[in-house]
């Protein structure tokens, strides 16, 4: 059924790659059915086994998009886990200790995901959290993960909520238990702002997903605008549904409009779908530019149609800058792995297992406050570069947009050239000027 | 019934209970089970709640379904509507009924007056949407019950006064209750479980005194046939109309259970998928039988749960449940509680148990007739050559 | 500002609404059976077209009729194997509804188990592949291919049921089918082939839209509500009906993002009310019409 819908929640849980087998899983899965029924049939309790100790593998939880029209991010992410788990055991793992990784699909539905996670705290008995892919899903789970008392590290869905504190904003979510290791929109559409202010253009338009992220993208945007003094004014918006399958007459609305830029949040299949229907629809001969701000991470790993060269696009992890020999000798060894350049979602998710690795290793073991405090203010350097969890726990990376070009050496896009705009505390705040809006770090 | 005092009450139950697999008997365990569920491991008392909330949505939905034969594809626009209800008094009157009642308690009042206003909520909508839809029958009642569903999905997520937060859905936060230095938060899996459980078998046994009163009665002759029904003067679209408005309070109630549970309201609740749910769960139990939507969401659930544990299946339930859907409605129109009820008869033989029990599972079967009181033994029916559906084996 | 591209794809978007609401209506004029898994038919005619495409034969038009033909016998075999039990029964139709809803999740699943839940698009035929610009807006040229294609099957339909002898028994029966039987009309095979042809129409729009929208298994499910609504508005059963309340709905999709307000995308679910209310059979009248 369609996205959203999630009434009961399903639990499409995908076992994390190669770590236990199908067989034992299913085992354990008719113990605990037994159970079930044993419960419900009042003949007693079975209480909450395993897990959590101190020998053993350590176990964590993942919940990413697996399905529908988003379900690339979650294959992404689920690669840089795979990468991540099998450097880190083959390395003596954390403290002696294996990782295994449990990863759950949120459907991209808040209510999915909540039970999904809900499963993994208290079915599996993980040891951390992390992942994510939308900001509707992620306002949704970050109450929950107060009451779970759980570390979660959101890797991807960026809306800058859930990383203000609550009570700063009527939406704010953030609270001590939940992280976020890459880019918040916040600081993504600061970047966006900022080339906004170099382009030759005055009237601009959106057209973005009919949810919180499409409309907090379109309200950022607008903030810096004015917060920077960008000369620009905004006159048109179009918001269809996600998985809407025929962009057309939103295209069209758009082009009536006739913007000089255009700013889109779309992603996912979604995004692949949208650039097909407006390049035969005339697009990007009518309007001068567009900025995809979550082009990159559907760019890379999608085989339809890709963004055209000369557009500009952002990314929450480049493969190339910083040039350091953490992130080349990544990108290398990823690209041997998979054939692919690292999209961010996989670099983010990949980066989440060393964070726990760090943090279990200073805590010495895995209760989950003594993960939060190590969390809290860390400093931490990968692929993407060295930044610092900040006081409402969003990680001070940079933003990164760059014109998108296409590489011969590595058969795909990339940005060149490409521009790193430090995205701190101040920097966001101040660039926020009069509104309202959280900055979210 | 002719122990008054409470000592002779006890004493019978408990000699009913010592006779055999009485009604008391079934009573009794299901009763010590809701009781000991409570100390289960956390996440199966999330998933028995779930149950029960879905449970009390296929009960709702079959008061119209199985009692006056209206199929809607449109109940979960009072699902969303008790949903969005306690959300929204959550988000926008908490602080207001803090101020009134003072911090400690407010979470409590506010969930409990969110409740309320859910529930009127419904009703409120409930009336006019019913009378209009009542006026047609069988494909065009359940097509008009659709587009009503879907046109509360488009004005949630349009958002037109600034109520719903469009596609993203309220939040729904409980909050913690604070009396002279102990703190309990109302979302907590247990006390939410027994906030559920009560009121689930509360509302159960409100819909049950309806279905065995007069009024019950009327609607069971009207299923039967509208025709007749209306030759002996009874008033058929009236019946219905009030059924509808029952039936849509009770799918309420469990959207307000929904909210707590879920963490969200949000606008799939009243999508035609999300009423699917009380068609499949209902189609699947039986819904001939008053339990037959609650054993339906039950294997609804649990199967589903079933089938997430194994990751080769996992992906795939849906298909489960559309052939189970088929194989129900073309070979065994009773469904599982029919199911049980055969198996029962199998294994004690016909005649003595079935004539001793057949209410204690609450049944009344498909070819009730008009007269015949709802505790009566099922098989009575049996020769009424109108039964429509569930004799058939 | 309306412009004439806006015009070209409200009447594109209809044509693909005509082509599965026109099954979904001749199926219910003469079976009575109002089939939910008429919108997995269409999904399922777009996957077989581009599965045929990508594997077999690289040319648009055969895959086209594969996928159509495709999904005619997968209905045939549904009406066949399922619904034709339920013909007797005394609330049959609503037997059927839930039955029909049953293959929804089957037919959405198997898609899943098969291709996956992506989402997949291809180009348009190379001949029809290119934009035109007509006062100022620019729309690819397919879309008036697939608009002329779907006045074709109107006029052919209305033609076949109208003019051949088929035409009249599938009228007759729509009308009694007690009588058409006793005039030895084989009613059950005339069922199965309504319904093959109904299933046929369905899998030709699923494939014809193949190249206009983005194919994922949600897509029978986003239709088939819209379906409904057209079928509603147009009547039952008429050809006609279904072939305006196609391109009304089609211009509102095109045309709603321009005026957008809210509550704008619950219209056509207040029409479909206000129609049910007012003239349950439809704005326009009963098979043939």
């Amino acid at each position: 059924m369609e996205t959203g819908d999630g009434d009961t929640g399903n639990k499409h849980n995908r076992n994390g790659d190669i770590e236990r087998s199908s067989v034992i899983q299913s085992s354990v899965g008719r113990r605990r059915f037994l159970q079930a029924v044993g419960a419900s049939t009042a003949v007693g309790v079975a209480g909450c086994s395993g897990g959590g100790g101190d020998s053993g593998p350590i176990t964590l939880g993942a919940a990413y998009i697996l399905s529908g029209f988003a379900s690339l991010y979650g294959e992404e992410a689920e690669r840089g886990i795979e990468f991540a788990k099998s450097r880190i055991n083959e390395n003596g793992g954390i403290d002696g200790r294996d990782v295994e990784v449990l990863v759950r699909d949120t459907e991209a539905s808040g209510d999915t995901a909540i039970q999904q996670i809900r499963s993994l705290v208290q079915e599996d008995n993980v040891d951390g959290l992390f992942g994510l892919d939308s900001s509707g899903v992620a306002q949704a789970v970050a109450p929950q993960i107060s009451q779970l008392q759980m570390p979660f590290m959101i890797t991807h869905a960026a809306t800058p909520f859930v990383t203000s504190p609550q009570g700063e904003h009527e939406d704010s979510v953030g609270n001590e238990y939940v992280f976020r290791d890459s880019n918040s929109l916040a600081q993504d559409i600061y970047g966006a702002a900022r080339v906004a202010e170099e382009l030759d253009a005055t009237e601009w338009a959106t057209i973005g997903p009919d949810y919180a992220f499409g409309y907090e993208t379109w309200d950022y945007f607008q903030a810096y605008c004015d917060g920077l003094g960008v000369e620009a004014e905004f006159t048109a918006e179009q918001f269809p549904a996600l998985a809407t399958g025929d962009y057309t007459p939103y295209i069209s609305s758009i082009l009536d409009a006739d913007p000089d830029a255009v700013l889109t949040p779309l992603w996912g299949a979604d995004l692949t779908t949208f650039i097909g229907q407006a390049e035969s629809a005339g697009w990007f001969d009518q309007i001068d530019h567009t900025l995809f701000s979550v082009g990159m991470g559907t760019d890379l790993p999608s085989d339809g149609s890709p963004i055209p060269e000369g557009e500009y696009a952002s990314t929450r992890y480049d493969p190339f800058v910083p040039d350091t020999e953490t992130n080349n000798s990544f990108r290398e060894a990823y690209y041997e792995e998979y054939g692919t350049l690292p999209t961010y979602n996989a670099e983010g998710a990949y980066r989440a297992l060393y964070l726990y690795k760090e943090a279990i290793e200073s805590a010495g073991g895995t209760d989950p406050s003594a993960l939060v405090d190590e969390f809290t203010g860390m400093e931490h350097s990968g692929p993407v570069g060295d930044y610092q969890f900040s006081e409402t726990n969003q990680a001070t990376v940079a933003s990164i947009w760059g014109t998108v070009t296409y590489d011969d050496e590595w058969e795909s896009n990339v940005l060149d050239p490409v521009n790193r705009y430090e995205a701190g505390p101040d920097v966001l705040s101040e660039a926020l000027g009069d509104s309202d809006l959280p900055a979210g770090i | 019934m002719s122990a008054t005092g409470i000592g002779g009450r006890v004493s019978q139950f408990g000699s009913a209970v010592a006779e055999g697999w009485t009604r008391e008997r079934f009573g009794l365990i299901g009763a010590v089970a809701l009781v000991l569920i409570t100390f289960g491991p956390p996440f199966q008392v999330y998933l028995f709640t779930d149950f029960l909330v879905v449970a009390l949505f296929a009960l709702g939905f079959n008061l119209l379904y199985g009692y006056t034969g209206l199929l809607s594809f449109g109940h979960g626009l009072f699902y969303a509507g008790g949903a969005y209800g306690i959300a929204i008094v959550l988000r926008d009157l908490g602080p207001i009924i803090a101020d009134i009642v003072g911090a400690g308690i407010s979470p409590l009042v506010t969930f409990v007056v969110g409740g309320v206003v859910g529930l009127v909520l419904v009703v409120v909508v409930a009336v006019p949407v019913g009378w209009l839809s009542v006026r047609l029958e069988e494909i065009y009642f359940a097509l008009i019950t659709l587009a009503f569903g879907m046109l509360g999905y488009s004005l949630i997520i349009q958002d037109p006064a600034g109520l719903t937060n469009g596609t993203d859905g309220v939040i729904v936060l409980l909050g913690t209750v604070d009396l002279g230095g102990t703190s309990i938060r109302i979302g907590g899996r247990r006390l939410y479980y027994v906030i559920s459980a009560v009121t689930v078998v509360a509302a159960t046994y409100g819909v049950w005194r309806v279905v065995n009163s007069p009024f019950g009665t009327v609607c069971k002759a009207i299923r039967e046939s509208p025709d007749r029904a209306g030759a002996l003067g009874i008033n058929v679209r009236h019946h219905r109309w009030m059924t509808f408005i029952i039936s849509a309070a009770i799918v309420g109630i469990a959207g307000v259970l929904r909210a707590g549970l879920a963490s969200v309201a949000s606008p799939g609740l009243t999508h035609w998928s999300t009423s699917a749910i009380a068609v499949i769960a209902t189609v699947i139990g039986g819904a001939t039988y008053f339990y037959g939507p609650i054993v339906g969401a039950f294997i609804f659930l649990y199967i589903r749960w079933a089938i997430s544990r194994f990751p080769t299946l996992e992906a795939y339930w849906e298909l489960f449940f559309g052939v189970l859907l088929i194989a129900v409605v073309l070979f065994f129109k009773q469904g599982a509680v029919g199911g049980l009820y055969l198996l029962r008869d199998r294994l004690f033989g016909e005649g003595d148990i079935g004539g001793a029990n057949g209410g204690g599972g609450g049944a009344f079967d498909a070819g009730s007739q008009v007269t015949t009181p709802p505790d009566e033994e099922a098989k009575s029916s049996n020769g009424d050559v109108r039964t429509d559906r569930g004799d058939n084996s | 500002m309306i412009g004439i591209a806006d015009v070209v794809i409200g009447l594109s978007l209809g044509s693909r609404l005509f082509l599965i609401a026109v099954g979904l209506s001749l199926i219910f004029g003469v079976l009575g059976v109002l089939n939910f898994a008429h919108g997995g038919f269409y999904m399922l005619g777009a996957y077989v077209t581009l599965a045929v495409i990508s594997n077999v034969i690289d040319n648009f038009w055969i895959a086209a009729v594969v996928g159509a033909l495709a999904v005619g016998v997968v209905g045939a075999a549904i009406e066949f194997s399922a619904i034709r039990r339920l013909y007797d029964r005394v609330d049959s139709d609503l037997d059927q509804l839930i039955v029909t809803f049953g293959f929804v999740l089957v037919i959405h699943e198997t898609v899943r188990f098969i291709w996956g839940s992506g989402s997949y698009s291809i180009d348009p035929p190379d001949v029809f592949n290119f934009s035109v610009s007509l006062g100022g807006s620019t729309f690819n040229a397919y879309r008036l291919v697939a608009i002329g294609l779907a006045v074709a099957v109107l006029v052919g339909l209305w033609l076949f049921i109208t003019r051949t002898y088929f035409g009249s028994l599938v009228r007759g029966t729509s009308s009694d089918r007690e009588m058409a039987a006793m005039l030895g009309v084989d009613v059950p095979r005339l069922y199965t082939g309504v319904f093959f042809l109904g299933s046929v129409l369905a899998g030709l729009g699923g494939a014809l839209s193949a190249p206009l929208q983005a194919t994922s298994p949600a897509l029978g499910d986003q239709v088939i509500i819209t379906a409904f609504i057209v079928v509603v508005i147009g009547g039952f059963g008429s050809i006609s009906g279904a072939f305006v309340g196609a391109m009304l709905i089609g211009m509102m999709q095109s045309l709603g993002p321009q005026f957008i307000s809210s509550g704008s995308i619950a219209i056509p679910f207040l029409a479909m009310v206000i129609v049910l209310l007012l003239r349950p059979e439809g704005l326009f009248g009963g098979i043939g019409e």
